[in-house]
């Protein structure tokens, strides 16, 4: 039984000439996790109830959706009604929410079947999914080696081809990141068009959720079904439906891309360098423009995130006092007391710091200083990519300085965390769209991801060149011997 | 510049976050709170700050609602993840100081 | 003696009358079952957004309008960050840096003078939960957590404790007549606070200031800020100071006692709410609302007065709000406006507050109140008989002059029945004729009076006159 290694045209045709049914794949996909499990990539399995909803899809019409029946990951930041929601934090250890985001209504409209909530670094606070309260995720490539993260779980699933499609979120670069460092393709959406009701919030003008797949094909279904206006999310842009695979295919001839010099600095090693000079040779061979260009403060996009992030989130994290929900600590003596312990107990070291200087950032005066003048910075980078695509359809360049390190690289570094991001962190200031997409192994036969960015709402144009790539380069991503599963 | 924060500064934070430090972890928090202080003060060497700010990047109108009450959750649902509750109500220990807000 | 100057400024909260709650469409009710009215986004559970309820925007521009304050175009929401039981989120969102409305003010007679109360500012919150003490916990009940509110923030302009309170009567009755809020205070609808400093003259800057928080109702608040300026007399008579503090009003003590001495000040981290983009007011959205502003308590009491009602009479009906828009629905009938306004705070009054109605939910239509009014006016019914049928024309369907059919009231108006009982009376009465024709003024009140006694008082005085003295002089 191998039905989930086969391309979603295959699984759909003998979906729908009733050759298997949705539990076979269903089935299959907890086989697979459970060969797996050494990678940790899940905090909890949702199998009883996927069982009885596949089970519960026989009696229903296929049509035409491509997406029927077939098993999704959900990252554990993303609230699923009656399904644990930790965020991989011990304060929400035992949270079973009682609504559903917005994404997972429509992923249930669309007949997906949820098959687990995925590790992730805690709050997705980090850039290795180590800080997660439950251990981290190992790199499918490597076992030795971190997923990425935030949405590390995510990208560990499906580089490991245990189901074919994730949710992650992406503040700075946690979908593109871990999306890079195991092969896979993974895309955050402009702001703004995917609804953030029910994701729980780490950076509010930052965060958004989006699809984690094998391919760009299936990621472009995927972010059909998540995308549109959602009524719950003042910040949830006004754009109808739009197809997302419609541009797949179409040649690149005339297209003009532009790399900005930082990019490719020698902050980035001179191995991923060189993958991604041959890229744009090839883009060239092809009849596109690449050009180099500068750009202004992308230098400067970390620390305009540490101070925006860090900011709204140590207010978004407020919240969680051990009053309605979530972890308390037993008989605090008084209020205070049952604010401190629980919080000191509840917080893992890495987000009580991001919270800490959160505060301070927004104390006294300092909100004028940083967050405000952040802000303001902000809305300068974001004009200075908008003069990049008056000019070219596309931005690219790595999405990461190096491969996936070791799981034991030291963690006690503060700093380092925000820097593994530095090349994706841009896009989440700017608001734009951004995926990455596997283009190479390193000589440690780790992944090499190249980052297409797009002009705000133009992920279609990312999907067009990402496919065109895709079908050039015509990698092995899959990392499983055939021998290590049923 | 002084490259760790004063243990006063890191109690001062901690208790705007509320969270507790022992003795330990204060000495930790003040060379690693200051670390990432530094970082970001690079954005003092950032020139250029405007009124015009990005409060959320896709700025448009705030599409407002309408007035029209929806589904509420009933008591049970509402005590259901409050870790101590008593009748329909959800209970914290005494509070003693008044409301710092409106 | 006291040759201080007080200093005073009032922040008011109230709640808008709203079917839901600001960001949330909960309901946004008083009164019910404890956390009933509440969702998960009042819960401030992970993962909610905020919404943001237009009548809210309309409400808070309304009071904006009605304050004569200026309006803000474009407008952001705000976190004020704090740890407090009551605080869902531990955070509140409010509007720290944009205020809706701006420079503004209030009129108010002092003395008989006209002063301006300036409005600083008028900006838009979410109300916390209510928390009830109960021995070694506190319970909470988050029914109340996202009513809207706005908080109307005066410049420290007021003298005394007397202004406080007119500013404040002014305040409610404006909220009120334009439907903003209920102003109940008795159910925390309305909320003052009041800072109060004193100083020698007003070229002295301003002295330490003393904020008194919460005040249950109006007239504690014109108390508090009377016991506040004496025991801020009393400390610099002495020669001392006081630090800047949070005091409360005490019902049971009559006084003002410290809660807090302030600290360096909060430390609110204030920053732009992110989950709220950018709000824009538009001219024509400000000239929409400005539509539903119905006539105002002063233009009211004016327009009441224009029409012959008497200056008691105008307040009076301008303090019961349903008598005062049932009055307003008739302002371009012809009727004598005076016998209408008797009629209400009559009559009509007492048989309302008899039977605890208001006046919309009895059968008197405007179209039978102005029958009446007229045949009270042109004396065709006395006010003996209306209170015989009053319960009648209050209850029942019918007409007015059906009413009095039915009442047997009729057949004294008649003419001809009128005249032969005065002419019997004159007939038995002649000694009265004489003295009336011999000039005696008395006479004919005598023989009027053997007309009403002979009519059990159901007769038109006035008709009942015009008859005799027709006969008398025959």
């Amino acid at each position: 039984m191998k039905y989930l290694d086969k391309s979603i045209e295959e699984i759909h045709s003998l979906l729908k000439k009733k050759e298997i049914k949705p539990i076979d794949l269903v089935e299959e996909a907890f086989e697979r996790i459970e060969a797996n499990k050494e990678l940790n990539a899940y905090i909890t399995l949702n199998k009883e109830e996927a069982l009885k909803k596949a089970k519960k899809l026989e009696e229903k019409e296929i049509g035409d959706n491509l997406l029927f029946g077939l098993p999704i990951a959900v990252k554990d930041n993303i609230i699923t009604k009656d399904l644990k929601t930790t965020c991989a934090s011990h304060i929400l250890e035992n949270f079973i929410p009682i609504y559903n985001a917005t994404v997972v209504e429509r992923i249930k409209q669309n007949d997906m079947v949820i098959i687990g909530k995925t590790n992730m670094d805690e709050f997705a606070m980090g850039s290795s999914s180590r800080t997660s309260y439950f251990g981290a995720p190992k790199n499918p490539w490597n076992k030795e080696k971190i997923s990425g993260g935030s949405s590390g779980g995510s990208a560990t699933t499906i580089a490991a081809r245990d189901v074919l499609f994730a949710l992650g979120t992406d503040t700075g670069g946690s979908i593109r990141q871990p999306a890079s460092y195991t092969g896979i393709v993974g895309m955050k959406p402009t702001y703004g068009r995917v609804s953030r009701y029910g994701l729980v919030a780490f950076a509010s003008s930052l965060d958004q959720i989006g699809p984690m797949t094998r391919n760009v094909y299936e990621n472009a279904l995927l972010l059909n079904v998540l995308a549109g206006p959602d009524e719950k999310d003042l910040t949830s842009a006004d754009k109808e439906y739009e197809d997302f695979t419609r541009k797949i295919g179409k040649d690149i001839k005339g297209m003009k891309i532009a790399i900005p010099n930082y990019f490719m600095s020698d902050i980035v090693t001179e191995e991923i360098r060189n993958e991604v000079e041959k890229v744009k040779k090839l883009l060239e061979e092809n009849g596109a423009t690449v050009d180099y260009v500068d750009m202004k403060y992308l230098d400067k996009a970390v620390t305009l995130y540490q101070i925006i992030a860090m900011g709204e989130a140590s207010s978004n994290l407020a919240r969680f006092d051990g009053i309605r929900y979530g972890y308390r600590v037993d008989s605090p003596k008084d209020l205070d007391d049952l604010y401190l312990e629980t919080r000191k107990e509840g917080f893992g070291k890495e987000v009580k710091r991001r919270i800490m200087v959160g505060s301070y950032l927004l104390s006294g005066e300092n909100a004028k200083t940083y967050y405000n003048k952040a802000l303001s910075i902000r809305d300068d980078m974001k004009k200075e990519f908008d003069k990049v695509f008056e000019n070219y359809d596309l931005i690219i360049g790595p999405t990461t300085t190096t491969t996936a390190y070791d799981l034991t690289d030291p963690m006690d570094d503060p700093s380092k965390s925000f820097m593994d991001d530095v090349l994706v962190i841009p896009v989440n200031m700017a608001g734009l769209p951004g995926l990455s997409l596997p283009i190479a192994f390193g000589k440690d036969k780790m992944p090499i991801g190249l980052h297409i960015i797009g002009n705000s709402f133009d992920e279609a144009t990312i999907y067009q060149l990402a496919s065109y790539l895709e079908k050039k380069l015509n990698l092995d991503l899959n990392p499983r011997k055939d021998d290590e599963h049923v | 510049m002084k490259d760790k924060l004063t243990k006063e500064e890191v109690l001062h934070v901690a208790h705007l976050a509320r969270i507790k430090v022992d003795e330990e972890e204060i000495e930790k928090y003040q060379v690693e709170l200051k670390q990432l202080l530094n970082d970001v003060d690079k954005i003092k060497e950032v020139e250029g700050y405007d009124e015009e700010r990005m409060i959320a990047p896709w700025q448009k109108d705030t599409i407002l609602r309408e007035d029209e009450p929806g589904e509420m959750l009933n008591p049970k649902e509402v005590l259901k993840n409050a870790p101590k509750h008593s009748g329909n109500y959800i209970e914290v220990p005494i509070v003693i100081s008044e409301s710092e807000g409106a | 003696m006291s040759n201080y100057i007080p200093t005073i400024g009032i922040e008011v909260h109230c709640e808008l009358k709203t079917k839901t709650k600001i960001f949330s469409d909960s309901i946004n009710g008083y009164g019910q079952m404890a956390n009933s009215l509440t969702n998960v986004i009042d819960l401030g559970y992970p993962g909610t957004l905020p919404t943001l309820n237009k009548e809210v925007i309309n409400l808070a521009i309304k009071a904006a309008l009605i304050l004569n304050c200026k309006i803000r175009p474009v407008m952001h929401f705000d976190r004020k960050n704090y740890f407090y039981p009551d605080n869902p989120k531990n955070y509140q969102i409010t509007q720290a840096e944009t205020p809706i409305g701006y420079d503004g003010y209030v009129e108010i007679e002092v003395d008989g003078k006209t002063k301006k109360i300036g409005i600083e500012e008028i900006h838009i919150e979410e109300d916390t939960c209510k928390s009830t003490h109960r021995g070694t916990k506190t319970l909470l009940d988050f029914n109340r957590a996202g009513v809207p509110l706005i908080e109307i923030v005066t410049k420290p302009c007021m003298e005394s404790g007397e202004e406080a309170k007119l500013y404040l009567e002014k305040l409610k009755e404006l909220l009120f007549y334009s439907d903003v809020s209920d102003c109940k205070m008795e159910e925390g609808s309305m909320r003052a606070d009041a800072n109060v400093s004193i100083r020698k003259q007003k070229s002295e800057p301003f002295r330490t200031k003393a904020e008194i928080k919460n005040i249950g109702s109006i007239s504690n608040v014109k108390l508090s800020i009377e016991k506040e300026i004496k025991r801020q007399e009393e400390i610099y008579d002495k020669g001392e100071s006081f630090p800047p503090q949070t005091r409360r009003f005490d019902d049971k003590l009559n006084d003002t006692v410290l809660m807090r001495v302030k600290e360096t000040g909060n430390d609110y981290r204030y920053f732009p709410e992110p989950d709220i983009p950018y709000v824009h007011i538009t001219q024509e959205q400000i000239e929409q609302v400005r539509k539903t502003i119905s006539m105002l308590p002063d233009e009211r009491r004016k327009t009441y007065q224009k029409l012959g009602i008497s200056e008691v009479n105008a307040k009076k009906l301008v303090q019961n709000r349903a008598l005062s828009d049932y009055l307003n629905e008739l302002l371009e009938e012809k009727i004598d406006f005076k016998t209408a306004a008797n009629l209400l705070l009559g009559d009509i009054s007492a048989y309302l507050n008899k039977m605890e109605t208001e006046i919309t939910k009895t059968s008197l239509t405007k179209e039978k109140f102005i029958e009446l009014t007229n045949d009270i006016s042109n004396e065709t019914l006395t006010s003996k008989n209306l209170k015989e049928i009053l319960t009648t024309i209050m209850e029942s369907e019918k007409s007015i002059s059906e009413i009095i059919k039915e009442a047997g009231i009729q057949n004294i108006t008649d003419n001809t029945a009128i005249t032969e009982m005065i002419q019997k009376i004159l007939k038995e009465n002649q000694d009265s004729v004489v003295d009336y024709k011999n000039g005696k003024d008395r006479a004919i009140k005598y023989l009027m009076g053997q007309v009403m006694k002979e009519s059990k008082g159901s007769l038109n005085p006035k008709m009942a006159m015009a008859i005799l003295k027709e006969e008398l002089n025959k």
